[in-house]
């Protein structure tokens, strides 16, 4: 288990009797992909944030390798533990394919560029002239770059074209299985959900079985005690 | 990617940012150049009627700081306060239409400082120098002025005008040629309660070398102490001389030249001998301009005084140039005020746009101090760039500034001058000064405070605007990117 999400619910400082999050609990492995589904404002995103340290909880703690996160800062967190990919892509625009990469962490870009299928010809270019695609995939890449276990993604096939969005969660899925990552997803598409090993509903801010909306599936998480 | 390489890449790559950045950075830097090489313009004024002094210089009070000098003192007194102020005495006057109040200046405070000038006389270069007072007024005792029979003398003081020389040989009177001796001498650094009387004069009085006239205060003519002087010359002179003031008490032909010492005696002065001219005379005429560098180099207060050549320039400190150092002080406030606002702005806008890459990097757990870093770094990067080339341009910005400073001061007092026509009462006549140039220097000196200034500038606003960043935490500013 690498992540371990214990007793954790949350609320805006300023609406601090709306919680968000109720009392979750949840444990993460490596090796694993998972995803995270809910209606919109269920609360997928506050605890893809949550367990990506960019906002502390209001109660419960939330454990990386048995430790708290907040231990050692939740900046170390972020640069050591998790890796994230946003729907936007989110890359820094007036820097190249490789330069964009080589943010992410120490590993070599080009290793990472050529593991996510991204031409040699478009590294050394500006990062907007990619596709989509593309720039998700290296994204996905600056991802990789760091040591961290965790690979953190919000919404990462929402701009993307169905056979793109097929190759993005093809690579995702491989970055869990043949690179030993936890990869956890939150996401509105049933066909990624679908492809998880683990499916996690969030309902009105809790964990909530995912069985009606995934019939058939019988790994999917079942949360009531 | 350190903080430097990202910073230089943001330089080159997003160059509308960077470059409207560079161009507010180069005005503020112009503009503060601009002011701080004004506040420190000299001046190069002439007056015609001051040359000719030959291969020497005169050096007079500064009338400016005369006036700037009495200013401060009247300022710390206390109102309705009477009585003498380190030199500047302060009367109360009733009268039926009210109170008014008369202030004028006493020899202690107006007078040439005689180490100042023995300072000077010291430079490598000096052969001779001479100390001249100004025109005194005092009661002829033993002997009758020249007066002019067609002039109603009931506004006169009724008096001759002494002049005192250290050596009379070096009066400006003299080394123009207008003065020569008809009989005996002139008057030498040895001589005491001597005196040079006109022609006329020693006609009228039936007066000869070796006979000896009486003056005395003319404030109180009948209990005043009378003081001698023996005659050691007459004079003649070729055209009569520009008498200081009205009145046959300054004809040329009442003019008595005396030792230096005599008429600060005969007018009863309690507060010193009022030395109104120093002349330095220079050996050799081929040393003029080193001697000349060589004076100005000497460390006496230099802001009193006016140090005229033999062209009739006079260096004047820009202190005493009216408000010319107020008004660039205010120019570099301002600029300050306004630069730290138009920065704030920009870097506000800076922020603004980058909320996607500042959300990028924290989720890269980067601090936000170093982010903030990185964006102060682009910002010294800029502003250096614009400091520097702002160097190349601020020698000809500031010559423009002060020109126009100088200009604005000129037409100021001209119009001052016009409205206090007849309405204010002046000692002497005033001078025609014109402005022959206006000269800044952008030193090193004035660089590195324009550099300190940019960069305090450019920190704050930074500091400012980052705040509005610092404040939010990341989920709120992923909240803003998506």
């Amino acid at each position: 288990m690498v992540l371990e999400v214990k007793n954790v619910s949350y609320a805006y400082k300023s609406q601090k009797e709306k919680e968000i999050l109720k009392n979750v609990s949840m444990q993460f492995e490596e090796k694993k992909f998972y995803t995270i589904v809910g209606a919109s404002g269920a609360g997928k995103t506050t605890f893809l944030s949550l367990l990506a340290g960019l906002d502390m909880p209001l109660e419960g703690t939330i454990l990386y390798d048995g430790e708290d996160i907040q231990a050692k800062g939740l900046n170390y967190h972020r640069k050591h533990h998790v890796s994230l990919v946003f729907q936007n892509y989110n890359l820094i625009d007036y820097l190249t394919t490789e330069e964009n990469v080589r943010l992410g962490g120490p590993k070599k870009p080009q290793d990472l560029l050529e593991k996510v299928s991204i031409p040699q010809e478009d590294w050394k270019r500006n990062v907007l002239q990619l596709s989509g695609g593309q720039q998700q995939r290296v994204a996905i890449a600056r991802a990789l770059a760091s040591s961290a276990k965790v690979l953190l993604a919000d919404e990462p096939t929402g701009n993307l074209d169905e056979s793109t969005a097929e190759e993005i969660i093809e690579l995702l899925k491989r970055t869990a299985h043949e690179l030993g990552k936890c990869v956890i997803v939150v996401t509105h598409s049933k066909y990624l959900a679908a492809q998880a090993d683990e499916i996690i509903m969030i309902k009105d801010g809790s964990i909530e079985s995912a069985a009606e909306v995934f019939p058939g599936r019988e790994d999917v998480r079942n949360i009531y005690g | 990617m350190n903080s430097f390489q990202m910073a230089w890449r943001s330089v080159i790559r997003k160059p509308i940012k960077s470059i409207l950045l560079f161009l507010v950075v180069f005005i503020i830097s112009l503009f503060f150049l601009s002011g701080m090489a004004s506040r420190n313009a000299s001046i190069a004024t002439q007056n015609k009627t001051k040359q000719a002094v030959g291969a020497g210089f005169l050096m007079e009070a500064n009338e400016a700081n005369k006036h700037n000098r009495a200013d401060e003192i009247l300022a710390k007194k206390d109102d309705g306060e009477e009585g003498n102020f380190d030199g500047v005495n302060v009367e109360k006057i009733e009268t039926e239409y009210g109170t008014s109040w008369r202030v004028w200046y006493d020899n202690s405070f107006q007078t040439l400082l005689i180490n100042d000038i023995e300072k000077i006389a010291a430079v490598f270069g000096i052969s001779q120098y001479n100390i001249t007072t100004a025109v005194t007024a005092v009661n002829p005792v033993n002997f009758s002025r020249i007066e002019d029979d067609d002039v109603d003398q009931s506004s006169d003081l009724l008096c001759v005008s002494l002049i005192g020389n250290k050596d009379m040989e070096l009066d400006a009177n003299v080394l123009s040629g207008n003065v020569t001796i008809r009989d005996g001498r002139m008057i030498t650094e040895e001589d005491s309660d001597v005196c040079v009387i006109s022609e006329e004069l020693a006609e009228k009085n039936n007066l000869s070398v070796g006979d000896r006239i009486q003056l005395n205060d003319r404030h109180d003519v009948v209990h005043a102490a009378v003081f001698e002087a023996e005659i050691v010359g007459i004079y003649m002179v070729q055209q009569k001389m520009t008498p200081a003031m009205s009145g046959d008490t300054y004809r040329s032909e009442n003019i008595i030249f005396t030792d230096l010492g005599f008429p600060e005696k005969a007018e009863g002065s309690t507060s010193g001998a009022l030395y109104e001219k120093a002349y330095f005379k220079v050996a050799d005429v081929d040393q003029y301009d080193e001697v000349k560098k060589a004076i100005q180099k000497v460390e006496i207060g230099w802001e009193r005084y006016d140090l005229i050549d033999n062209n009739g320039n006079i260096d004047t400190m820009s202190q005493n140039f009216n408000d010319l150092e107020n008004v660039s002080l205010i120019l570099v406030l301002v600029v300050a005020g306004a630069s730290l606002i138009i920065l704030f702005l920009v870097f506000v806008f800076w922020m603004k746009g980058r909320v996607q890459e500042i959300g990028i990097l924290l989720a890269l757990g980067t601090p936000k101090i170093k982010i903030l870093g990185q964006i102060l770094l682009e910002a010294f990067m800029i502003a250096a760039a614009a400091v520097v080339l702002s160097f190349t341009a601020a020698p000809a910005a500031s010559k423009i500034t002060a020109d126009y400073f100088v200009e604005q001061q000129v037409q100021q007092a001209d119009e001052q001058s016009v409205l206090e026509e007849g309405k204010v009462a002046k000692s002497a006549e005033d001078s025609e000064e014109t402005v022959t140039g206006v000269s800044v220097a952008v030193t090193p000196e004035l660089m590195i405070y324009d550099w300190l200034g940019v960069a305090v500038l450019v920190m704050v606003s930074v500091g400012a605007a980052g705040i509005l960043i610092a404040r939010k935490n990341p989920k709120d500013i992923f909240s803003e990117i998506n």
